[in-house]
């Protein structure tokens, strides 16, 4: 584990062009603000897709699709994730790299498949199950580090970002279970890069 | 301490000012570096194994999590057999996991038990990680643990992952001059189809049965309750009745103490509490006779 946390972060140090010279102006509203590619964080094994930021940089919406391969889940899932992170701090460093400290978010995923259910059947009594197995409400917190950098002439940004976070099944259970439960057992870590159109 | 400033304009205020500003970012940067890096070592340090989690409904297990039942009838059949058999009916442990600690401290108490049954709803959610919290809380019996599956055991992926941690939804083995018959009834969630409780496979169990041993038969949902398909009801406790080695039978589902002779045929029904309810029983078979007695923690 330890060597991909190094290889990840070596990721940051990567060099792109700083000279800020004939730059083009803004993208179409329309096209995506960034890509982004998660690795865990219970919406998949490795979850991509494009995501819009708000004009000051702060809130970022994405919308990614995650793949667990058997291999790595027991069972092949496809899940689809819509996040919306808040990221109130920018701490500007040399060389146009900067620290986002904290990151506080929320999201909501679907988990295709027929044992999967978004309304239960007829044959359940009304409430009889009070959660939907295909929906996973979730939050967590975390931070990010970025270098904005210039590719072929157009402003460009790199991030690394760590999430912990659960979802609201383990939050219950955690509420009503303080003594076997610990925190960590609810939380787990996700890992994730950015590539930012700006 | 400063956000948010673009260092191009913080030119124009000066060298000192700059100079400050990178200070303070330099303090900042440690501070938050140390605190990211002390939390991220004790979070690696204290949960390696369930690090990185890909999905809720994730069917991953270690291999010691794996064949669960066949693993634990093989340290019951090495048991040493006495007159009287002596063993746990507990059940439904979900999502009260602190009370199922309880559980295990109360019947770590008990004198002369040879195994728990544990009467199905493992789990709340069918969640994996629910299956794993709880195999955690009872290998600290000291006795072996057989489950039958539960309602709760089987939405979304929960019955592969039972498959994968226990083992066949329907089993059976024999422990002295009992026979134990561990049967899935939960007809509802397979939509009342007629498939369960699988009433050939019961039949056939019940038939195998050259030594004539005392026959238990376990599930999680009584034939009497509103899970149970209405038209298996009758060839259930049939079956059950017909066999004259079946003196009583072992639920759990109702979350209360609750027996009864409810088909006037000779068959005991016998439904244990939940963990919630704290309570659990316990059991003493001999030849000819039985008990039941109500444990509440």
């Amino acid at each position: 584990m330890k060597k991909y946390l190094l290889s990840l972060l070596l990721l940051l140090s990567i060099h792109g062009m700083a000279q800020e010279v004939g730059l083009r102006s803004r993208r179409a509203w329309y096209l995506p603000d960034h890509l982004k590619l998660q690795f865990a964080g219970n919406i998949g094994f490795l979850s991509g897709g494009p995501g819009y930021v708000s004009r000051n940089k702060t809130l970022e919406t994405d919308l990614l699709f995650g793949f667990l391969p058997q291999k790595y889940g027991g069972d092949a899932l496809v899940t689809t994730t819509l996040k919306t992170t808040y990221s109130p701090w920018r701490i500007g460093l040399r060389d146009s790299y900067y620290i986002r400290p904290f990151s506080i978010g929320a999201y909501l995923s679907y988990t295709f498949g027929p044992q999967f259910d978004t309304k239960w059947p007829s044959y359940y009594p009304a409430g009889y199950y009070w959660w939907a197995t295909a929906i996973r409400p979730g939050a967590y917190i975390g931070g990010k580090a970025g270098r904005n950098v210039v590719l072929n002439n157009r402003r460009r940004s790199f991030e690394l970002y760590y999430e912990l976070g659960t979802y609201d099944l383990l939050i219950i259970s955690y509420v009503q279970n303080k003594s076997f439960l610990k925190l960590h057992d609810i939380v787990s870590l996700s890992l994730g890069v950015k590539f930012g159109f700006d | 301490m400063i956000f948010g400033v673009n260092p191009q304009r913080s030119r124009e205020f000066g060298i000192t000012l700059i100079v400050h500003q990178i200070i303070n970012k330099l303090k900042n940067m440690l501070r938050w570096s140390r605190l990211g890096l002390s939390l991220g070592l004790a979070f690696l340090l204290t949960s390696c194994d369930d690090l990185f989690q890909y999905n809720p409904n994730e069917e991953t297990l270690l291999d010691r999590d794996k064949d669960l039942t066949a693993k634990n009838i093989a340290k019951i059949s090495r048991l040493p057999v006495s007159d009287t058999t002596r063993f746990i009916l507990m059940g439904d442990t979900q999502r009260w996991y602190d009370e199922c600690e309880d559980f295990v401290r109360s019947a770590n108490q008990q004198k002369s038990i040879s195994f728990v049954l544990h009467a199905g709803d493992i789990s709340d959610f069918g969640l994996t990680q629910e299956f794993k919290w709880v195999n955690e809380i009872m290998t600290r019996l000291k006795y072996p643990y057989v489950t039958v599956i539960g309602n709760h055991d089987i939405v979304a992926n929960g019955s592969a992952t039972y498959r994968k941690m226990f083992g066949p939804l329907n089993y059976s083995f024999g422990f002295g001059r009992d026979r134990f018959i561990f049967v899935n009834t939960n007809s509802r969630e397979y939509a009342f189809d007629g498939s369960v409780p699988d009433i050939a496979w019961l039949k056939a169990q019940l038939a195998d049965n050259p030594a004539h041993q005392n026959t238990i038969v376990v599930g999680h949902v009584p034939p009497f309750d509103a899970d149970f398909d209405k038209n298996l009801e009758k060839p259930y406790t049939e079956a059950l009745a017909n066999d004259p080695t079946v003196k009583f039978t072992l639920y759990g589902h109702q979350h209360r103490f609750y027996e009864g002779q409810f088909y006037d045929d000779g068959v005991n029904y016998h439904l244990t509490t939940s963990m919630g309810a704290r309570g659990y029983m316990v059991v003493s078979t001999w030849k000819g006779g039985y008990s039941v007695e109500r444990v509440n923690f």
